[in-house]
Protein backbone atom coordinates (compact mmCIF):
# COMPACT_ATOMS: atom_id res chain seq x y z
CA UNK A 1 0.00 0.00 0.00
CA UNK A 2 1.29 3.36 -0.90
CA UNK A 3 0.92 5.55 2.11
CA UNK A 4 3.03 8.50 3.09
CA UNK A 5 5.57 7.46 5.70
CA UNK A 6 8.07 9.97 7.03
CA UNK A 7 11.75 9.10 6.97
CA UNK A 8 12.02 9.17 10.73
CA UNK A 9 8.98 6.95 11.14
CA UNK A 10 10.43 4.58 8.60
CA UNK A 11 13.73 4.33 10.49
CA UNK A 12 11.93 3.56 13.76
CA UNK A 13 9.70 0.98 12.10
CA UNK A 14 12.67 -0.67 10.45
CA UNK A 15 14.52 -0.89 13.76
CA UNK A 16 11.56 -2.45 15.51
CA UNK A 17 10.96 -4.90 12.68
CA UNK A 18 14.57 -6.04 12.83
CA UNK A 19 14.42 -6.34 16.61
CA UNK A 20 11.37 -8.59 16.29
CA UNK A 21 13.16 -10.58 13.62
CA UNK A 22 16.10 -11.07 15.97
CA UNK A 23 13.75 -12.09 18.78
CA UNK A 24 12.07 -14.66 16.54
CA UNK A 25 15.38 -15.97 15.28
CA UNK A 26 16.94 -16.05 18.74
CA UNK A 27 16.16 -19.65 19.79
CA UNK A 28 17.51 -20.89 16.46
CA UNK A 29 20.57 -18.64 16.63
CA UNK A 30 21.23 -19.72 20.20
CA UNK A 31 21.11 -23.38 19.24
CA UNK A 32 23.58 -22.80 16.41
CA UNK A 33 25.97 -20.78 18.62
CA UNK A 34 25.80 -23.31 21.43
CA UNK A 35 26.80 -26.09 19.09
CA UNK A 36 30.23 -24.43 18.79
CA UNK A 37 30.80 -24.05 22.52
CA UNK A 38 32.33 -26.43 25.00
CA UNK A 39 29.91 -28.04 27.45
CA UNK A 40 31.15 -25.69 30.17
CA UNK A 41 30.53 -22.58 28.12
CA UNK A 42 27.17 -23.91 26.94
CA UNK A 43 25.73 -23.74 30.44
CA UNK A 44 27.96 -20.89 31.62
CA UNK A 45 26.33 -18.29 33.82
CA UNK A 46 26.10 -15.55 32.69
CA UNK A 47 25.85 -16.98 29.17
CA UNK A 48 28.54 -16.16 26.65
CA UNK A 49 27.21 -14.87 23.38
CA UNK A 50 29.97 -14.68 20.79
CA UNK A 51 33.25 -14.52 22.67
CA UNK A 52 34.08 -18.11 23.41
CA UNK A 53 36.53 -20.59 22.00
CA UNK A 54 34.77 -21.81 18.89
CA UNK A 55 35.13 -25.55 18.60
CA UNK A 56 33.93 -28.29 16.30
CA UNK A 57 34.41 -30.93 18.94
CA UNK A 58 30.68 -31.42 19.57
CA UNK A 59 30.09 -32.40 15.98
CA UNK A 60 32.83 -35.00 16.12
CA UNK A 61 31.55 -36.42 19.41
CA UNK A 62 27.95 -36.62 18.21
CA UNK A 63 28.99 -38.54 15.12
CA UNK A 64 31.29 -40.82 17.07
CA UNK A 65 28.91 -41.65 19.88
CA UNK A 66 25.65 -42.12 18.10
CA UNK A 67 26.55 -42.70 14.50
CA UNK A 68 24.85 -39.52 13.44
CA UNK A 69 25.48 -40.16 9.76
CA UNK A 70 23.08 -43.08 9.77
CA UNK A 71 20.21 -40.90 10.98
CA UNK A 72 21.12 -38.24 8.45
CA UNK A 73 21.17 -40.81 5.69
CA UNK A 74 17.77 -42.15 6.77
CA UNK A 75 16.36 -38.62 6.71
CA UNK A 76 17.71 -38.02 3.23
CA UNK A 77 16.39 -41.33 1.88
CA UNK A 78 12.97 -40.96 3.47
CA UNK A 79 12.43 -37.30 2.58
CA UNK A 80 14.00 -37.58 -0.87
CA UNK A 81 12.43 -40.94 -1.72
CA UNK A 82 8.91 -40.00 -0.68
CA UNK A 83 9.14 -36.72 -2.57
CA UNK A 84 10.36 -38.30 -5.80
CA UNK A 85 7.82 -41.09 -5.60
CA UNK A 86 5.10 -38.54 -4.92
CA UNK A 87 6.10 -36.50 -7.97
CA UNK A 88 6.00 -39.61 -10.14
CA UNK A 89 2.49 -40.46 -9.02
CA UNK A 90 1.27 -36.86 -9.06
CA UNK A 91 2.58 -35.53 -12.37
CA UNK A 92 0.12 -37.48 -14.55
CA UNK A 93 -2.79 -36.61 -12.27
CA UNK A 94 -1.89 -32.91 -12.19
CA UNK A 95 -1.26 -32.89 -15.93
CA UNK A 96 -4.65 -34.40 -16.60
CA UNK A 97 -6.49 -31.95 -14.37
CA UNK A 98 -4.63 -28.91 -15.63
CA UNK A 99 -4.86 -29.56 -19.36
CA UNK A 100 -8.03 -31.56 -19.67
CA UNK A 101 -10.20 -30.09 -16.93
CA UNK A 102 -13.64 -31.52 -16.45
CA UNK A 103 -16.59 -30.25 -14.49
CA UNK A 104 -15.40 -32.14 -11.46
CA UNK A 105 -11.77 -30.99 -11.47
CA UNK A 106 -12.21 -28.22 -8.89
CA UNK A 107 -14.13 -30.53 -6.58
CA UNK A 108 -11.56 -33.30 -6.85
CA UNK A 109 -8.75 -30.86 -6.04
CA UNK A 110 -10.50 -29.40 -3.06
CA UNK A 111 -11.35 -32.85 -1.80
CA UNK A 112 -7.72 -33.93 -2.15
CA UNK A 113 -6.51 -30.90 -0.24
CA UNK A 114 -9.08 -31.37 2.49
CA UNK A 115 -7.70 -34.81 3.25
CA UNK A 116 -4.37 -33.22 4.16
CA UNK A 117 -6.07 -31.44 7.03
CA UNK A 118 -7.28 -34.62 8.68
CA UNK A 119 -5.27 -35.74 11.71
CA UNK A 120 -2.77 -38.52 11.19
CA UNK A 121 -4.13 -40.33 14.26
CA UNK A 122 -7.17 -41.24 12.18
CA UNK A 123 -5.14 -43.61 10.04
CA UNK A 124 -2.47 -44.66 12.54
CA UNK A 125 -3.99 -48.04 13.40
CA UNK A 126 -4.52 -49.47 9.94
CA UNK A 127 -1.08 -48.33 8.83
CA UNK A 128 0.60 -49.60 11.97
CA UNK A 129 -1.13 -52.97 11.73
CA UNK A 130 -0.43 -53.21 8.02
CA UNK A 131 3.25 -52.56 8.68
CA UNK A 132 3.35 -55.34 11.26
CA UNK A 133 1.49 -57.67 8.91
CA UNK A 134 3.94 -56.98 6.07
CA UNK A 135 6.94 -56.99 8.39
CA UNK A 136 8.00 -53.50 7.34
CA UNK A 137 7.85 -51.76 10.69
CA UNK A 138 11.00 -49.69 11.20
CA UNK A 139 11.92 -49.81 7.52
CA UNK A 140 12.77 -46.91 5.26
CA UNK A 141 10.67 -48.29 2.42
CA UNK A 142 7.51 -48.18 4.52
CA UNK A 143 8.14 -44.58 5.53
CA UNK A 144 8.86 -43.55 1.95
CA UNK A 145 5.45 -44.89 0.92
CA UNK A 146 3.59 -43.49 3.92
CA UNK A 147 5.07 -40.00 3.66
CA UNK A 148 4.40 -40.06 -0.07
CA UNK A 149 0.73 -40.78 0.63
CA UNK A 150 0.59 -38.14 3.35
CA UNK A 151 1.93 -35.43 1.06
CA UNK A 152 0.38 -36.59 -2.20
CA UNK A 153 -2.56 -34.15 -2.01
CA UNK A 154 -0.22 -31.18 -1.63
CA UNK A 155 2.02 -32.43 -4.44
CA UNK A 156 -0.85 -32.96 -6.89
CA UNK A 157 -2.39 -29.65 -6.09
CA UNK A 158 0.85 -27.66 -6.26
CA UNK A 159 1.79 -29.23 -9.57
CA UNK A 160 -1.71 -28.48 -10.83
CA UNK A 161 -1.40 -24.78 -10.00
CA UNK A 162 1.99 -24.60 -11.73
CA UNK A 163 0.83 -26.53 -14.80
CA UNK A 164 -2.16 -24.27 -15.16
CA UNK A 165 0.15 -21.32 -15.63
CA UNK A 166 1.47 -22.90 -18.83
CA UNK A 167 -0.49 -21.16 -21.58
CA UNK A 168 -2.73 -23.45 -23.60
CA UNK A 169 -2.13 -21.45 -26.80
CA UNK A 170 1.36 -22.83 -27.02
CA UNK A 171 -0.02 -26.35 -27.13
CA UNK A 172 -2.52 -25.42 -29.78
CA UNK A 173 0.17 -23.82 -31.88
CA UNK A 174 2.28 -26.96 -31.56
CA UNK A 175 -0.64 -29.13 -32.56
CA UNK A 176 -1.22 -26.96 -35.61
CA UNK A 177 2.35 -27.59 -36.58
CA UNK A 178 1.67 -31.28 -36.35
CA UNK A 179 3.16 -32.13 -33.01
CA UNK A 180 1.80 -35.34 -31.53
CA UNK A 181 1.20 -36.14 -27.92
CA UNK A 182 4.75 -37.36 -27.55
CA UNK A 183 6.37 -34.25 -29.00
CA UNK A 184 4.01 -32.11 -27.00
CA UNK A 185 5.03 -33.77 -23.77
CA UNK A 186 8.71 -33.99 -24.51
CA UNK A 187 9.55 -30.66 -26.14
CA UNK A 188 6.93 -28.26 -24.87
CA UNK A 189 5.39 -29.33 -21.60
CA UNK A 190 8.41 -30.81 -19.87
CA UNK A 191 10.72 -27.80 -20.21
CA UNK A 192 7.94 -25.45 -19.13
CA UNK A 193 6.96 -27.63 -16.20
CA UNK A 194 10.44 -28.02 -14.73
CA UNK A 195 10.39 -24.88 -12.51
CA UNK A 196 7.04 -25.86 -11.02
CA UNK A 197 8.19 -29.40 -10.39
CA UNK A 198 11.36 -28.11 -8.74
CA UNK A 199 9.38 -25.84 -6.41
CA UNK A 200 7.07 -28.69 -5.48
CA UNK A 201 10.05 -30.93 -4.84
CA UNK A 202 11.57 -28.36 -2.52
CA UNK A 203 8.45 -27.84 -0.44
CA UNK A 204 7.74 -31.52 -0.06
CA UNK A 205 11.28 -32.31 0.84
CA UNK A 206 10.95 -29.83 3.70
CA UNK A 207 7.60 -31.26 4.80
CA UNK A 208 8.89 -34.82 4.72
CA UNK A 209 12.13 -33.86 6.44
CA UNK A 210 10.22 -32.33 9.35
CA UNK A 211 7.58 -35.01 9.59
CA UNK A 212 7.63 -36.41 13.09
CA UNK A 213 4.36 -38.19 13.85
CA UNK A 214 4.99 -41.10 11.51
CA UNK A 215 8.73 -41.27 11.87
CA UNK A 216 8.48 -41.34 15.67
CA UNK A 217 5.70 -43.91 15.75
CA UNK A 218 6.87 -46.29 13.07
CA UNK A 219 10.64 -46.39 13.52
CA UNK A 220 12.83 -47.70 16.28
CA UNK A 221 16.45 -48.14 15.25
CA UNK A 222 17.06 -49.07 11.65
CA UNK A 223 14.99 -46.47 9.86
CA UNK A 224 15.02 -43.70 12.47
CA UNK A 225 15.65 -40.30 10.86
CA UNK A 226 16.97 -37.13 12.49
CA UNK A 227 13.65 -36.16 14.07
CA UNK A 228 13.62 -39.43 15.99
CA UNK A 229 17.28 -38.95 16.88
CA UNK A 230 16.70 -35.48 18.34
CA UNK A 231 13.57 -36.60 20.15
CA UNK A 232 15.43 -39.45 21.78
CA UNK A 233 18.03 -37.03 23.10
CA UNK A 234 15.69 -34.28 24.18
CA UNK A 235 15.86 -35.38 27.81
CA UNK A 236 18.64 -33.53 29.59
CA UNK A 237 20.26 -36.75 30.81
CA UNK A 238 20.80 -38.15 27.36
CA UNK A 239 23.15 -35.77 25.69
CA UNK A 240 24.81 -32.64 26.91
CA UNK A 241 23.54 -29.30 25.83
CA UNK A 242 26.30 -28.40 23.40
CA UNK A 243 26.18 -31.81 21.75
CA UNK A 244 22.42 -31.73 21.47
CA UNK A 245 22.76 -28.30 19.86
CA UNK A 246 25.27 -29.68 17.40
CA UNK A 247 22.89 -32.49 16.47
CA UNK A 248 20.00 -30.02 16.17
CA UNK A 249 22.03 -27.64 14.03
CA UNK A 250 22.89 -30.41 11.62
CA UNK A 251 19.24 -31.41 11.50
CA UNK A 252 18.01 -27.91 10.61
CA UNK A 253 20.90 -26.71 8.44
CA UNK A 254 19.49 -28.07 5.15
CA UNK A 255 16.11 -26.52 5.92
CA UNK A 256 17.62 -23.15 6.84
CA UNK A 257 19.09 -23.10 3.34
CA UNK A 258 16.17 -24.62 1.42
CA UNK A 259 13.63 -22.61 3.41
CA UNK A 260 15.17 -19.38 2.22
CA UNK A 261 14.42 -20.26 -1.39
CA UNK A 262 11.02 -21.76 -0.85
CA UNK A 263 9.32 -19.33 1.51
CA UNK A 264 6.61 -18.58 -1.06
CA UNK A 265 5.82 -22.23 -1.64
CA UNK A 266 5.86 -22.84 2.09
CA UNK A 267 3.14 -20.27 2.71
CA UNK A 268 1.22 -21.42 -0.33
CA UNK A 269 1.45 -25.09 0.58
CA UNK A 270 0.76 -24.77 4.29
CA UNK A 271 -2.27 -22.54 3.78
CA UNK A 272 -3.70 -24.97 1.22
CA UNK A 273 -3.73 -22.31 -1.43
CA UNK A 274 -5.51 -19.69 0.65
CA UNK A 275 -2.45 -17.50 0.00
CA UNK A 276 -1.27 -17.40 -3.57
CA UNK B 1 -8.59 -45.63 -45.76
CA UNK B 2 -10.58 -47.64 -43.27
CA UNK B 3 -7.45 -48.56 -41.36
CA UNK B 4 -6.49 -44.91 -41.02
CA UNK B 5 -9.98 -44.18 -39.79
CA UNK B 6 -9.87 -46.72 -37.01
CA UNK B 7 -6.45 -45.47 -36.04
CA UNK B 8 -7.65 -41.91 -35.81
CA UNK B 9 -10.67 -43.13 -33.94
CA UNK B 10 -8.49 -45.00 -31.49
CA UNK B 11 -6.37 -41.92 -31.03
CA UNK B 12 -9.23 -39.62 -30.20
CA UNK B 13 -10.64 -42.20 -27.86
CA UNK B 14 -7.25 -42.51 -26.20
CA UNK B 15 -7.02 -38.77 -25.88
CA UNK B 16 -10.40 -38.70 -24.22
CA UNK B 17 -9.63 -41.50 -21.85
CA UNK B 18 -5.99 -40.87 -21.06
CA UNK B 19 -6.61 -37.94 -18.67
CA UNK B 20 -9.00 -40.08 -16.65
CA UNK B 21 -6.67 -43.06 -16.66
CA UNK B 22 -3.70 -41.09 -15.38
CA UNK B 23 -5.78 -39.37 -12.75
CA UNK B 24 -7.07 -42.65 -11.42
CA UNK B 25 -4.02 -43.84 -9.43
CA UNK B 26 -3.84 -40.69 -7.30
CA UNK B 27 -7.55 -40.64 -6.63
CA UNK B 28 -7.66 -44.36 -5.85
CA UNK B 29 -4.67 -44.14 -3.52
CA UNK B 30 -6.27 -41.30 -1.63
CA UNK B 31 -9.65 -42.98 -1.47
CA UNK B 32 -8.17 -46.09 0.09
CA UNK B 33 -5.68 -44.29 2.23
CA UNK B 34 -8.07 -41.72 3.61
CA UNK B 35 -11.53 -43.20 3.64
CA UNK B 36 -10.69 -46.88 3.77
CA UNK B 37 -8.32 -46.40 6.66
CA UNK B 38 -10.53 -43.96 8.50
CA UNK B 39 -13.44 -46.37 8.27
CA UNK B 40 -11.21 -49.05 9.70
CA UNK B 41 -10.34 -46.78 12.64
CA UNK B 42 -14.02 -46.01 13.17
CA UNK B 43 -14.77 -49.72 13.08
CA UNK B 44 -12.01 -50.45 15.63
CA UNK B 45 -13.48 -47.86 17.96
CA UNK B 46 -16.59 -50.05 18.26
CA UNK B 47 -14.65 -53.21 19.08
CA UNK B 48 -12.99 -54.50 22.20
CA UNK B 49 -9.50 -54.35 20.63
CA UNK B 50 -6.67 -54.13 23.09
CA UNK B 51 -3.12 -54.94 22.05
CA UNK B 52 -4.20 -56.42 18.72
CA UNK B 53 -7.39 -55.75 16.83
CA UNK B 54 -10.23 -58.01 17.74
CA UNK B 55 -13.56 -57.99 16.03
CA UNK B 56 -16.02 -58.38 18.86
CA UNK B 57 -18.55 -55.59 18.64
CA UNK B 58 -18.93 -53.65 21.89
CA UNK B 59 -21.08 -50.79 20.67
CA UNK B 60 -20.41 -47.43 22.30
CA UNK B 61 -18.61 -48.86 25.32
CA UNK B 62 -15.23 -47.41 24.32
CA UNK B 63 -16.74 -43.94 24.01
CA UNK B 64 -18.42 -44.26 27.38
CA UNK B 65 -15.16 -45.37 28.96
CA UNK B 66 -13.22 -42.66 27.15
CA UNK B 67 -15.31 -39.87 28.58
CA UNK B 68 -15.07 -41.34 32.04
CA UNK B 69 -11.25 -41.24 31.99
CA UNK B 70 -9.71 -38.34 33.88
CA UNK B 71 -6.75 -38.69 31.54
CA UNK B 72 -8.92 -37.85 28.53
CA UNK B 73 -10.62 -35.06 30.41
CA UNK B 74 -7.19 -33.50 31.02
CA UNK B 75 -6.33 -33.93 27.35
CA UNK B 76 -9.44 -32.18 26.05
CA UNK B 77 -9.32 -29.45 28.70
CA UNK B 78 -5.72 -28.81 27.70
CA UNK B 79 -6.70 -28.76 24.05
CA UNK B 80 -9.40 -26.19 24.87
CA UNK B 81 -6.92 -23.93 26.68
CA UNK B 82 -4.18 -24.47 24.16
CA UNK B 83 -6.28 -24.08 21.02
CA UNK B 84 -8.14 -20.95 22.10
CA UNK B 85 -5.04 -19.13 23.34
CA UNK B 86 -2.98 -20.30 20.37
CA UNK B 87 -5.54 -19.20 17.78
CA UNK B 88 -6.27 -15.82 19.39
CA UNK B 89 -2.65 -14.87 20.14
CA UNK B 90 -1.32 -16.05 16.77
CA UNK B 91 -4.01 -14.12 14.93
CA UNK B 92 -3.35 -10.93 16.92
CA UNK B 93 0.43 -11.13 16.62
CA UNK B 94 0.27 -12.23 12.99
CA UNK B 95 -2.03 -9.36 12.06
CA UNK B 96 0.04 -6.79 13.95
CA UNK B 97 3.25 -8.02 12.38
CA UNK B 98 1.67 -7.92 8.93
CA UNK B 99 0.38 -4.36 9.38
CA UNK B 100 3.78 -3.42 10.72
CA UNK B 101 5.73 -5.02 7.91
CA UNK B 102 3.44 -3.30 5.44
CA UNK B 103 4.81 0.14 6.48
CA UNK B 104 7.65 0.06 3.97
CA UNK B 105 10.27 -1.56 6.11
CA UNK B 106 13.83 -1.60 4.84
CA UNK B 107 15.02 -5.11 4.06
CA UNK B 108 11.56 -6.64 4.12
CA UNK B 109 12.62 -9.32 1.67
CA UNK B 110 15.28 -10.39 4.12
CA UNK B 111 13.03 -10.24 7.18
CA UNK B 112 10.13 -12.24 5.79
CA UNK B 113 11.98 -15.56 5.62
CA UNK B 114 13.33 -14.97 9.12
CA UNK B 115 9.80 -14.50 10.46
CA UNK B 116 8.84 -17.67 8.63
CA UNK B 117 11.75 -19.84 9.70
CA UNK B 118 10.20 -21.26 12.89
CA UNK B 119 7.40 -22.76 10.79
CA UNK B 120 9.83 -24.31 8.30
CA UNK B 121 11.93 -26.10 10.89
CA UNK B 122 11.19 -29.40 12.54
CA UNK B 123 8.98 -28.87 15.59
CA UNK B 124 11.00 -31.54 17.33
CA UNK B 125 14.18 -29.48 17.03
CA UNK B 126 12.63 -26.15 17.96
CA UNK B 127 10.66 -27.79 20.76
CA UNK B 128 13.90 -29.14 22.18
CA UNK B 129 15.49 -25.69 21.98
CA UNK B 130 12.52 -24.22 23.86
CA UNK B 131 12.71 -26.94 26.46
CA UNK B 132 16.25 -25.86 27.29
CA UNK B 133 15.47 -22.16 27.16
CA UNK B 134 12.57 -22.60 29.57
CA UNK B 135 14.38 -24.98 31.92
CA UNK B 136 14.76 -23.09 35.21
CA UNK B 137 18.19 -24.61 35.86
CA UNK B 138 19.94 -23.45 32.69
CA UNK B 139 17.58 -21.30 30.65
CA UNK B 140 16.01 -17.87 30.98
CA UNK B 141 15.47 -18.12 34.74
CA UNK B 142 19.08 -19.01 35.55
CA UNK B 143 20.38 -16.32 33.21
CA UNK B 144 18.20 -13.59 34.65
CA UNK B 145 19.23 -14.58 38.17
CA UNK B 146 22.95 -14.36 37.43
CA UNK B 147 22.36 -10.99 35.80
CA UNK B 148 21.21 -9.79 39.19
CA UNK B 149 17.46 -10.31 39.02
CA UNK B 150 17.57 -12.82 41.85
CA UNK B 151 13.82 -12.64 42.39
CA UNK B 152 13.11 -13.60 38.79
CA UNK B 153 11.42 -16.96 38.46
CA UNK B 154 10.13 -18.60 35.34
CA UNK B 155 9.64 -22.27 36.01
CA UNK B 156 6.33 -22.79 34.24
CA UNK B 157 7.62 -25.81 32.36
CA UNK B 158 8.05 -27.67 35.66
CA UNK B 159 4.79 -26.39 37.12
CA UNK B 160 1.73 -28.60 36.65
CA UNK B 161 -0.65 -25.67 36.46
CA UNK B 162 1.43 -23.57 34.10
CA UNK B 163 3.20 -26.08 31.86
CA UNK B 164 0.49 -25.98 29.17
CA UNK B 165 1.16 -22.26 28.72
CA UNK B 166 4.78 -22.93 27.83
CA UNK B 167 3.48 -25.07 24.96
CA UNK B 168 1.34 -22.09 23.94
CA UNK B 169 4.42 -19.82 23.99
CA UNK B 170 6.46 -22.14 21.79
CA UNK B 171 3.56 -22.80 19.43
CA UNK B 172 2.81 -19.08 19.07
CA UNK B 173 6.48 -18.45 18.32
CA UNK B 174 6.34 -21.21 15.75
CA UNK B 175 3.30 -20.02 13.84
CA UNK B 176 3.02 -16.23 14.22
CA UNK B 177 5.33 -15.41 11.34
CA UNK B 178 3.39 -17.78 9.14
CA UNK B 179 0.09 -16.15 10.07
CA UNK B 180 1.76 -12.84 9.35
CA UNK B 181 2.53 -14.02 5.82
CA UNK B 182 -1.14 -14.89 5.34
CA UNK B 183 -2.32 -11.47 6.47
CA UNK B 184 0.42 -9.69 4.56
CA UNK B 185 -0.80 -11.34 1.36
CA UNK B 186 -4.30 -10.16 2.25
CA UNK B 187 -3.10 -6.60 2.90
CA UNK B 188 -1.25 -6.47 -0.39
CA UNK B 189 -4.38 -7.58 -2.18
CA UNK B 190 -6.42 -4.58 -1.06
CA UNK B 191 -7.21 -2.10 -3.77
CA UNK B 192 -5.04 1.00 -3.43
CA UNK B 193 -7.62 3.25 -5.06
CA UNK B 194 -10.08 2.77 -2.23
CA UNK B 195 -7.43 3.64 0.33
CA UNK B 196 -6.34 6.72 -1.56
CA UNK B 197 -9.92 7.88 -1.87
CA UNK B 198 -10.47 7.41 1.86
CA UNK B 199 -7.31 9.30 2.67
CA UNK B 200 -8.40 12.17 0.43
CA UNK B 201 -11.61 12.30 2.38
CA UNK B 202 -9.51 12.81 5.49
CA UNK B 203 -9.77 9.37 7.07
CA UNK B 204 -7.21 8.88 9.83
CA UNK B 205 -4.87 5.91 9.80
CA UNK B 206 -6.80 4.27 12.60
CA UNK B 207 -10.18 4.52 10.94
CA UNK B 208 -8.59 3.45 7.67
CA UNK B 209 -7.62 0.19 9.29
CA UNK B 210 -10.75 -0.26 11.33
CA UNK B 211 -13.28 0.56 8.65
CA UNK B 212 -11.65 -0.46 5.39
CA UNK B 213 -8.62 -2.68 5.76
CA UNK B 214 -9.61 -5.08 8.55
CA UNK B 215 -13.09 -5.77 7.10
CA UNK B 216 -11.48 -6.53 3.76
CA UNK B 217 -9.25 -9.11 5.43
CA UNK B 218 -12.23 -11.31 6.27
CA UNK B 219 -11.13 -14.18 4.00
CA UNK B 220 -7.65 -14.09 5.54
CA UNK B 221 -9.16 -14.27 9.04
CA UNK B 222 -11.29 -17.21 8.04
CA UNK B 223 -8.47 -19.22 6.52
CA UNK B 224 -6.16 -18.34 9.43
CA UNK B 225 -8.79 -19.67 11.80
CA UNK B 226 -9.27 -22.94 9.93
CA UNK B 227 -5.55 -23.54 9.49
CA UNK B 228 -4.68 -22.67 13.09
CA UNK B 229 -7.42 -24.83 14.52
CA UNK B 230 -6.46 -27.88 12.53
CA UNK B 231 -2.83 -27.35 13.54
CA UNK B 232 -3.90 -27.08 17.18
CA UNK B 233 -5.91 -30.30 17.11
CA UNK B 234 -3.08 -32.13 15.37
CA UNK B 235 -0.39 -30.82 17.75
CA UNK B 236 1.90 -33.61 18.66
CA UNK B 237 5.58 -32.97 17.88
CA UNK B 238 5.93 -29.88 20.05
CA UNK B 239 4.50 -31.55 23.15
CA UNK B 240 6.60 -34.65 22.64
CA UNK B 241 9.76 -32.58 22.34
CA UNK B 242 9.06 -30.11 25.13
CA UNK B 243 7.35 -31.98 27.95
CA UNK B 244 6.33 -35.41 26.66
CA UNK B 245 2.93 -34.76 28.23
CA UNK B 246 4.40 -33.95 31.62
CA UNK B 247 4.97 -32.96 34.32
CA UNK B 248 2.61 -35.76 35.29
CA UNK B 249 -0.12 -35.44 32.69
CA UNK B 250 -0.22 -31.67 32.77
CA UNK B 251 0.42 -31.12 29.06
CA UNK B 252 -1.32 -34.16 27.64
CA UNK B 253 -3.20 -33.38 24.40
CA UNK B 254 -5.56 -35.69 22.48
CA UNK B 255 -2.85 -36.78 20.02
CA UNK B 256 -0.42 -37.74 22.79
CA UNK B 257 -3.28 -39.38 24.69
CA UNK B 258 -4.05 -41.54 21.69
CA UNK B 259 -0.42 -42.47 21.36
CA UNK B 260 -0.03 -43.54 24.98
CA UNK B 261 -3.29 -45.52 24.98
CA UNK B 262 -2.15 -47.38 21.91
CA UNK B 263 1.48 -48.09 22.46
CA UNK B 264 2.02 -48.07 26.20
CA UNK B 265 -1.36 -49.14 27.57
CA UNK B 266 -2.52 -51.44 24.78
CA UNK B 267 -6.05 -50.04 24.72
CA UNK B 268 -6.59 -49.92 20.99
CA UNK B 269 -10.37 -49.60 21.22
CA UNK B 270 -10.20 -46.54 23.44
CA UNK B 271 -7.36 -45.07 21.40
CA UNK B 272 -9.43 -45.49 18.24
CA UNK B 273 -12.43 -43.81 19.80
CA UNK B 274 -10.26 -40.82 20.77
CA UNK B 275 -8.99 -40.66 17.19
CA UNK B 276 -12.58 -40.63 15.92
CA UNK B 277 -13.42 -37.72 18.23
CA UNK B 278 -10.45 -35.76 16.84
CA UNK B 279 -11.48 -36.56 13.27
CA UNK B 280 -14.99 -35.37 13.92
CA UNK B 281 -13.80 -32.14 15.51
CA UNK B 282 -11.63 -31.28 12.53
CA UNK B 283 -14.39 -32.26 10.11
CA UNK B 284 -16.80 -29.99 11.94
CA UNK B 285 -14.49 -27.03 11.32
CA UNK B 286 -13.34 -28.02 7.86
CA UNK B 287 -16.54 -29.01 6.08
CA UNK B 288 -18.39 -25.67 6.46
CA UNK B 289 -15.22 -23.89 5.34
CA UNK B 290 -14.79 -26.05 2.25
CA UNK B 291 -18.45 -25.70 1.48
CA UNK B 292 -18.19 -21.92 1.60
CA UNK B 293 -15.02 -22.00 -0.53
CA UNK B 294 -16.69 -24.16 -3.15
CA UNK B 295 -19.77 -22.02 -3.35
CA UNK B 296 -17.63 -18.92 -3.74
CA UNK B 297 -15.62 -20.37 -6.60
CA UNK B 298 -18.60 -21.51 -8.63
Amino acid sequence: MARAVTTQRKAINTTIAWAIGLLIFFPILWTILTSFKTEGEAVANPPVFLFFDWTLENYAVVQERSNYMRFLWNSIIIAGGSTLLGILVAVPAAWSMAFVPSKRTKDILLWMLSTKMLPAVGVLYPIYLLCIELGVLDSRAALVVILMLINLPIIVWMLYTYFREIPGEILEAARMDGAGLKEELLYILTPMAVPGIASTLLLNFILAWNEAFWTLNLTAVDAAPLTAFIASYSSPEGLFFAKLSAASTMAIAPILILGWFSQKQLVRGLTFGAVK
Amino acid sequence: MAAADTRADFRTRMQNWLPKIVLAPSVTLMLIFVYGFIFYTIYLSFTGSRMLPSYDWVGLRNYENLFRLSHWEIAITNLGIFASLYIIICTLIGLSLAIFLDQKIRGEGFLRPIYLYPMALSFIVTGTAWKWLLDPGIGIEATMQTWGFTEFTFNWIKDRDMAIYTIVIAAVWQTSGFVMAMFLAGLRGIDNEILKAAQMDGASNWSLYRRIIIPQLRPAFLSAFVILSHLAIKSYDLVIAMTDGGPGRATELPATFMYSYTFTRNQMGIGASSAVIMLMTIAAIMIPYLYAELREKK
